[in-house]
């Protein structure tokens, strides 16, 4: 207390009026401030790379939620990123945005007992989707499976081999299921991404708040955050863009597989199906009994992933009645005749 | 206490909150301990995994190509006739590589007299553009998963009223001769900011996105140990 008590005293002796402020005092107190200035100044200058790019004009500002706008606020929405798209890549982007349609209900098949893990769905994905290259965002991922198991524990996507298949394994690509009820779109908070009528789950990456909830929510990690600017290199861009799918996004929103809406709701099957070489990937509307997956759903055995949990997903694995046969076959038979 | 230790604890204050405040600036500045950008540099790839052009190219005509030529198959075997077993060793077409199994004579398949066709159970034929029924001869519950789609590709549109569909044929995935489907190379593996390369099985190892430069001498040698 004492002590306390005098370096008052002390303190009032000093600051009592300017002739008490000593040579020392004022170099001692401008080295501080000084060196306080700096380091502030140092703290903050990563704001020295925050371009006009990143801030938002009073457009983006102002945009009202995808499912409020009306037709004109999204022809002046697509305007604007069209704008954007030239902007940056100098590529002119066709903007649509396709509805839902009547009497659909999209569901993907893929066949178990076919699948070699080649891994040409996921830059199929990448290339048709417009996922940034640096850093790497894919939304499909190729797991290598034990045989006889379905144990995700053991699963490997890093397999690398001179060639694939291993026939000792089995290969089980995973994406987005469009669950019908699907935890992510629960916990976000801002109502940025919701499942529209043919049951796929979209976002609106400008509504979007970057908080990671559907990511940890989600079952089957089907959602991809941007941590950094997305890189994609500009002859590379796909131009034919949808403002739900596969529009270019920016740092800190949420991406995730949309069954290739742009592609899927004009009739046209997704991507990562048409480069597919086994054929193990089927897709088409379940609500008509002629089509691809309705053969599959009645008459394969077929298994959802993670079923327990609940999600009822629209993304159905299924094997045929003999597993695939990814032996090596018998050699060339001899011929017979002179030897 | 005495006022000669107070005026001792002041300067002592006064030295240490100035250089407290210089040494923050310093390291601020000088950033010794740079952050290490997990970002990997783009994996280039290949044009042949975005093709989605399908494995096998069967010419799908009764055609067979001689140097640059085209001929059909009648064109010889109408003067040529082949023996009506393969009891010899071949002296043409040495280039097929036959690993279909069991199914080792040329005729199960070609038919005897019309070269241009296939043969079926019955010995008729089977015009050259339906290769599917000639399949369906031995591998019957895969040739009814073609006809309903849950077996082989389908490209173009799912929607067959707004545009074209496509179902390729046996022929363009397996080759007849040979028709285990091929194994390949993969194309790369993921090296997503989540996912990076870590040299062994995805578990082996936490994998810490946000480590510092200095750390990634330790995490390279660990990763060997393993």
């Amino acid at each position: 207390m004492a002590d306390l008590h005098a370096r008052t005293e002390s303190d009032q002796a000093q600051n009592a009026g300017a002739p008490d402020l000593t040579r020392r005092s004022f170099l001692t107190q401008g080295a501080a401030a000084l060196a306080g200035v700096t380091a502030v100044a140092a703290a903050v200058s990563p704001l020295r790379h925050l371009s006009a790019e990143h801030l938002p004009n009073l457009d983006e500002f102002l945009q009202k939620h995808y499912k409020e706008m009306t037709a004109e606020d999204k022809q002046r929405v697509f305007a604007r990123i069209s704008q954007e798209v030239q902007q940056r890549h100098h590529v002119q982007a066709r903007l649509s945005d396709p509805p839902p349609l009547d009497g659909v209900e999209f569901v993907y098949g893929l066949n178990l007992s076919r699948c070699i893990g080649c891994r040409k769905c996921v830059h199929a994905c990448v290339k048709e989707n417009n996922q940034s290259r640096s850093p790497e965002i894919q939304y499909i991922r190729v797991l290598e499976m034990e045989k006889g198991s379905i144990d995700l524990e053991t699963a490997n996507h890093h397999y690398d081999p001179e060639s694939v298949p291993n026939p000792d394994k089995y290969y089980m690509p995973v994406q987005c299921h469009q669950c019908a009820n699907p935890p992510c779109v629960k916990v976000c908070p801002v109502e940025a991404t919701w499942q529209e009528p043919d049951g796929i789950v979209v976002i609106d990456y400008d509504w979007c708040i970057g908080c990671r909830y559907c990511e940890a929510a989600c079952p089957y990690w089907a959602r991809r955050f941007n941590f950094a600017d997305p890189q994609i290199p500009s002859d590379k861009l796909n131009p034919d863009m949808a403002y739900l799918s596969n529009r270019p996004r920016e740092r800190g929103v949420m991406e995730k597989c949309t069954y290739c809406l742009q592609r899927t709701r004009v009739g046209r099957m997704p991507a990562c199906l048409e480069v597919c070489p086994t054929g193990s990937r089927k897709f088409g509307n379940v609500l008509d009994p002629d089509s691809e997956v309705a053969y599959i759903l009645q008459h394969k055995r077929v298994f959802v992933l993670k079923e327990d949990v609940g999600t009822i997903p629209r993304f159905f694995y299924y094997f045929d009645e003999r597993g695939g046969r990814y032996r090596e076959p018998v050699a060339s038979p001899d011929l017979g005749g002179e030897a | 206490m005495s006022q000669p230790a107070c005026s001792t604890a002041n300067r002592a204050r006064a030295f240490w909150v100035p250089a407290a405040l210089l040494f923050c600036a310093v390291i601020l500045v000088l950033n010794p301990l740079p952050f290490h950008t997990p970002v990997a540099p783009a994996t280039p790839v290949a044009d042949w995994v975005t093709d989605p052009a399908p494995v096998e190219r069967p010419k799908l005509r009764p055609e067979y190509t001689v140097a640059v030529f085209d001929y059909r198959c009648s064109d010889c075997h109408r003067i040529i006739p082949s023996p009506a077993e393969t009891d010899r060793r071949l002296t043409q077409h040495r280039e097929i590589e036959l690993a279909h199994g069991i199914n080792t004579r040329c005729f199960n398949c070609h038919h005897r007299t019309n070269r241009d066709a296939f043969a079926d159970d019955a010995g008729d034929e089977i015009p050259w553009d339906q290769p599917q029924r000639l399949c369906s001869k031995c591998h019957g519950p895969v040739y009814r998963d073609w006809q309903h789609g849950s077996h082989g590709r389908t490209n173009g549109y799912w929607d067959k009223t707004q545009g074209q569909q496509t179902r390729r044929k046996c022929i363009e995935c397996h080759n007849p001769h040979r028709p285990t489907f091929r194994p390949m190379h993969p194309a790369p593996g993921p090296n997503t900011l989540r996912m990076g390369p870590q040299g062994h099985s995805a578990h082996a190892e936490v994998h810490d996105p946000l480590r510092l430069k200095w750390t990634t001498g330790h995490h390279g040698e660990s990763a060997t140990h393993q």
